[in-house]
């Protein structure tokens, strides 16, 4: 995984502007041709859930966003598998066409491959 | 191996609790700021064959300074330890909240 | 510029000539802030246009560069898919200048 930068995306979106801030990071890092890879573990994974309509509190649906994502050539996420099990979300409620759902099991094992981790 | 920064106390935030989820072997941990209560959660027990660091300042500021002393497989680092393990470890997880 | 008139209406824009209010624009708005840019709308403009508001549709922002070449790619094909191509119907920054007279806030991961 040579240069690449992991962001680890461990809050829900709309609580705080953590997540956004996270996801504008990651589409300025792609724009720029940057390679970036996601995990997404903790709360984070609520960010990948279906039927978010965040319309009437004034603010921008977090998974319509990343559905872009393979539009900037992100085509992979992973997924923290215990953070699913944990809150009860199957995988099957946070696919996304044109992205392969990775589910890991050994978070730490995966964060030490990369030279450089931003949190969000 | 991943030098990983917690920095809120284990009683009022997941910080510590999401860190170990995350953990590998032969990573270390640096508790500062209100990390360092961690020292009083049991939870760090089970890092007993890690490295675990505390930053003796922040650790004295709180008066958790003499309980740091005799946990057991602590190490008190002070901002030039901090440094030198940032240059030993790639990559560095900060675990703000 | 600080506002166009279209329809007998007043409608404000913001200091760099994006439509403040994304539900003020039409076509007739559209050609007004093209010609704008010194651009005259084509069809080949157009299918950018209504692409680029399918995008914003789907996504919920409006595209840098990159996304914007792939997802026209995918729709008219790998000869409009093209930076060059985009660049001639819309300089001298498609993304921005395109995102302007679709109606779409300015592309905020565009540097």
């Amino acid at each position: 995984m040579g240069n690449k930068t992991l962001a680890l995306c461990r809050t829900a979106p709309y609580g705080s502007a953590l997540a956004r801030e996270g996801l504008e990071a990651v589409l300025a890092s792609a724009a720029m041709e940057q390679e970036v890879d996601l995990l997404f573990i903790g709360d984070g994974i609520f960010q990948l859930l279906g039927n978010q309509s965040p319309e009437e509190i004034q603010q921008k649906s977090q998974r319509r966003n990343l559905l872009a994502l393979p539009m900037f050539g992100l085509e992979q996420f992973y997924v923290c598998a215990s953070s699913l099990a944990e809150r009860g979300v199957k995988p099957k409620l946070i696919e996304i066409p044109g992205v392969e759902i990775k589910t890991i099991e050994q978070p730490g094992a995966l964060i030490a491959s990369y030279q450089c981790v931003l949190s969000f | 191996m991943t030098l990983h920064l917690v920095s809120k106390s284990p009683f009022s935030s997941s910080a510590l609790r999401d860190c170990l989820q995350s953990f590998a072997e032969g990573d270390a941990l640096l508790l500062i700021e209100d990390g360092v209560y961690a020292l009083r959660h049991d939870a760090l027990q089970t890092l007993q064959n890690s490295a675990v660091y505390c930053l003796e300042a922040d650790a004295a500021a709180r008066g958790q300074r003499e309980l740091a002393a005799i946990v057991s497989g602590i190490k008190m680092i002070d901002d030039a330890g901090w440094v030198k393990l940032c240059t030993q470890h790639n990559p560095i997880v900060s675990w703000f909240r | 510029m600080n506002h166009l008139s279209a329809n007998g209406k007043e409608i404000p824009l913001d200091k760099e000539g994006y439509l403040r209010d994304l539900k003020d624009w039409s076509p007739d708005v559209a050609e007004q802030l093209a010609a704008a840019e010194g651009i005259k709308l084509t069809d080949a403009h157009w299918e950018v246009i209504e692409l680029l508001q399918d995008f914003y549709r789907q996504f919920d922002l409006s595209p840098a560069m990159r996304p914007l070449v792939k997802f026209i790619g995918q729709h008219l094909g790998a000869d409009k898919g093209r930076s060059i191509y985009l660049m001639q119907l819309f300089p001298p920054s498609p993304a921005k200048v395109a995102s302007k007279i679709a109606g779409l806030p300015k592309p905020t991961n565009c540097l």
